[in-house]
C-alpha cells in the first residue's frame, strides 16, 4: 500500500457562474519516505492538488487516501509550508514553532515546547533570531522558521507549496540545500510532496517528479529521478547525466506547451 | 537660575552652528538652552507686576506651579534621548507657559477680562489645591462608572464579536443586525434605562456599556471578517481546534480593528458620562462643573474643565500604551 494514493481526482470551481475544471482525473501514488515534486506551469492545478492534500479544499470527484484512509479534512499527520504567510505575525519565531508543536503534542509543557522549538530553530540556523517577529525577518528567514515548525511537528508527511518561490536566487539555493540535508539525514525520512515550477529544484530534491499540464490540470508524466543520495548540487550539476536528464525534462515540459499552442488558448 | 537661562537662550542657534565648539557642547546647548526657559523667566517676572484686581490673585501659586514644571522640564531634558520627543515635550511646556503669561496679563495684571467670568490663574491653582479631595472623589466616581461599563462591554463584546464574526464569515445575518443596533445613538437609551434601572449610577453604567458594546462588537466582527484567508488556512493546516482558532489566531489577527472599536467606545463614553452627570448626577466631574457654574463659581468651573482634560488625556495615553504594546509585532 502506498503512503498517499491520489485516485481520479477532479476539481471543478464555479467562478462568476462559469464552471472551471482545475483538475481532471488526476491519479498517482507516493510511497512512504519518498520525495515527490509536482511541477507544471501556472494554472495546471498543482496548488489546488496540494490544498486538497492539506485538507483545506475538497474534490468534486475522486479521492485521496493516506495510509489507506480517505482524506476528509486537515490532519495532524501532515505538516504544511506555504509560499507566504505560514507564520503568525503576532508570534515570535520561537512561539510560532512552539505553537505548531502544541497542536500535535498536547502533553508537552511550555518549557519542553520552547526547548524543542529552539532545537529546530538551531537546525535551520536561526537560534539568534528566535525572539524576533516575522516582520523583523527576511522572506528567507521566515521560510526557515516555517520549515522548522513543520519539522518540529514531526508529522509523517510534509506538504510544501512553492516554499522558495518568492525568495531571491541565492537564498533559494541555500534553502534548497538546507531542506535536502535535513530531509536526507532524518530517520525515517518523511514523505514529502513539493510543488514547484523550478525544474532544477525538482531534480535536486526529488525521487520522483510528477509533471502536470494545464486546462484542465492533468498528470502529463511521472518521471523517476535517477541520481543517488545523498546528493550534492555542485557535483551533480557538473555531470553529463544531469545535463542530459535536465534537457529531457525541459523538452517534455515545453512539448506539452507547444502542443497546446495551435488553436487553443494558452495562458503562460 | 532662570535669569541666567534667559540671557543665554537667545543665541542658542548661533552656538549650535558654531563648528569650533565640540559636539558634546553643542548637544548640551541644544538640550538646555531653549526658548521655553525664556518663557519661564517671563512668566515668573510678570508675577511681580502690581495687581490691578481688587481681590487676591494668588500669584505665588503660579510661581510654584511654574517652578515645578520647570524642574520637571530640566529633568526630562536630561533623560529624553530622541530629539524629536524632547522637542515635543518642550513645545507643550512652552505652550503652557505662553498660555499662563497671556492669562496672567489679561486678568490679574491688566484686568482686561471680566474678573467674575475669568479668574486669574493663581486663583484656579489655589482652588484646585483647596478642592483636591473633592476633585479626587469626583474623578473616582466618574472613572468608576466608566471603567465598570467599559470593561464589562469589552468583556462581552469581544468574545461575542469573535463568534458572530466567525459565523458571519460563513454568511449570516449577524452583521446586519449589529449594524442596525449599533446605528442607534446610545444616548437615546437613557430614558428607557431610567425606567428600567433604580439609580443614576446603574443607568450610567448601562448607557456606557451600550455606547462601548456596539462599536467594539462591530470592530471585532469586521476585524474577524477581514482576517486574511491565508492566515486562517495556516491555522487550519496546523489542525487547531475551534477555541484555539478563535482566541489564538482570529483574536490577535483582528486586534487592530478591535482597538478601533474600543477607542471609539472610550471617546463616546466620556461624552455621554459627562453630559449625563451634568443632567442628573450628584457626583462626578460633569456634576462638579455644572453645579459650580450654576452658582456662578467660574474658578471651580475652570478647575473642572482642566481636570476633565487631564483625566481624558491620561486615560488616552494609557490606552495608547496598551495598544502599542499589544500590537508591537506590527511594523
Amino acid at each position: 500500500m502506498s503512503k498517499i494514493e491520489i485516485k481520479n481526482l477532479t476539481v471543478d470551481y464555479i467562478e462568476k457562474k462559469k464552471s472551471f475544471t482545475a483538475l481532471k482525473d488526476v491519479s498517482f501514488s507516493i510511497e512512504e519516505g519518498e520525495f515527490v515534486s509536482v511541477i507544471g506551469s501556472s494554472g495546471c492545478g498543482k496548488s489546488t492538488l496540494l490544498s486538497i492534500l492539506e485538507g483545506i479544499n475538497t474534490a468534486t470527484d475522486g479521492e485521496i487516501l493516506i495510509n489507506g484512509k480517505p482524506v476528509t479534512g486537515t490532519g495532524a499527520d501532515r505538516g504544511v509550508v506555504f509560499q507566504h504567510y505560514s507564520l503568525f505575525p503576532w508570534m515570535t519565531a520561537r512561539k510560532n514553532v512552539a505553537f505548531g508543536i502544541k497542536q500535535v503534542n498536547k502533553t508537552a509543557s511550555r518549557a519542553e515546547r520552547y526547548q524543542l522549538a529552539d532545537e529546530f530553530l538551531q537546525k535551520v540556523g536561526l537560534e539568534q533570531f528566535k525572539n524576533k517577529y516575522p516582520s523583523q525577518l527576511s522572506g528567507g528567514m521566515q521560510q526557515r522558521v516555517a520549515i522548522a515548525r513543520a519539522l518540529a511537528m514531526d508529522t509523517d508527511i510534509l506538504l510544501m507549496d512553492e516554499p522558495f518561490g518568492a525568495i531571491d536566487a541565492k537564498n533559494r539555493t541555500i534553502l534548497q540545500e538546507l531542506l535536502l540535508e535535513l530531509w536526507e539525514n532524518a530517520t525515517p525520512r518523511k514523505t514529502v510532496v513539493f510543488v514547484t515550477h523550478d525544474i532544477d529544484e525538482a531534480i535536486l530534491l526529488s525521487d520522483k517528479i510528477v509533471m502536470m499540464t494545464a486546462n484542465p490540470g492533468r498528470v502529463y508524466r511521472e518521471i523517476r529521478v535517477p541520481f543517488d543520495r545523498p546528493r550534492n548540487r555542485a557535483e551533480l550539476v557538473q555531470t553529463k547525466d544531469y545535463t542530459k536528464f535536465r534537457n529531457e525534462l525541459l523538452a517534455m515540459f515545453y512539448s506539452d506547451i507547444v502542443s497546446k499552442i495551435g488553436g487553443e488558448e494558452v495562458v503562460l | 537660575m532662570n535669569i541666567q537661562t534667559k540671557t543665554v537662550a537667545a543665541p542658542a542657534n548661533e552656538i549650535e552652528n558654531n563648528k569650533e565648539s565640540s559636539t558634546t557642547k553643542a548637544e548640551f546647548f541644544r538640550r538646555y538652552f531653549r526658548v521655553v526657559h525664556a518663557l519661564f523667566a517671563v512668566l515668573i517676572l510678570i508675577q511681580f507686576i502690581p495687581d490691578q484686581l481688587p481681590t487676591e490673585t494668588y500669584a505665588s501659586y503660579v510661581i510654584w506651579f511654574a517652578v515645578g514644571v520647570e524642574v520637571l522640564t530640566l529633568v526630562v531634558s536630561a533623560f529624553i534621548k530622541k530629539p524629536k520627543s524632547l522637542n515635543l515635550f518642550v513645545d507643550i511646556v512652552a505652550f503652557i507657559y505662553g498660555l499662563l503669561i497671556a492669562w496672567t496679563l489679561a486678568t490679574a495684571k491688566f484686568n482686561i477680562l471680566k474678573p467674575a467670568l475669568f479668574p486669574p490663574p493663581g486663583k484656579v491653582f489655589w482652588q484646585f489645591i483647596g478642592d483636591y479631595d473633592k476633585i479626587l472623589t469626583n474623578i473616582q466616581s466618574s472613572a468608576g462608572i466608566i471603567l465598570q461599563g467599559y470593561l464589562l462591554a469589552i468583556a462581552v463584546a469581544i468574545p461575542l464579536g469573535l463568534f458572530l464574526g466567525w459565523s458571519a464569515r460563513l454568511g449570516s445575518a449577524a452583521t446586519y443586525i449589529s449594524k442596525f443596533l449599533g446605528a442607534i445613538p446610545p444616548i437615546v437609551y437613557i430614558p428607557y434605562g431610567i425606567a428600567l434601572l433604580p439609580t443614576f449610577r446603574s443607568v450610567s453604567v448601562f448607557v456606557i456599556f451600550l455606547a462601548t458594546f456596539w462599536p467594539v462588537l462591530a470592530g471585532t466582527m469586521s476585524g474577524v471578517m477581514n482576517v486574511e484567508k491565508k492566515t486562517i488556512d495556516s491555522a487550519k493546516v496546523l489542525n487547531v481546534n475551534k477555541f484555539t482558532m478563535l482566541f489564538s489566531v482570529i483574536l490577535p489577527a483582528s486586534l487592530q480593528q478591535i482597538f478601533i472599536g474600543c477607542n471609539q467606545g472610550l471617546t463616546v463614553s466620556f461624552v455621554l458620562l459627562t453630559s449625563a452627570e451634568m443632567i442628573g448626577a450628584q457626583s462626578g466631574l460633569g456634576y462638579y462643573i455644572k453645579n459650580y457654574s450654576d452658582f456662578g463659581d467660574y474658578t471651580r468651573t475652570i478647575v473642572g474643565l482642566i481636570v476633565v482634560g487631564i483625566v481624558i488625556v491620561a486615560i488616552s495615553f494609557l490606552f495608547n500604551r496598551i495598544q502599542k504594546f499589544l500590537l508591537r509585532w506590527k511594523q
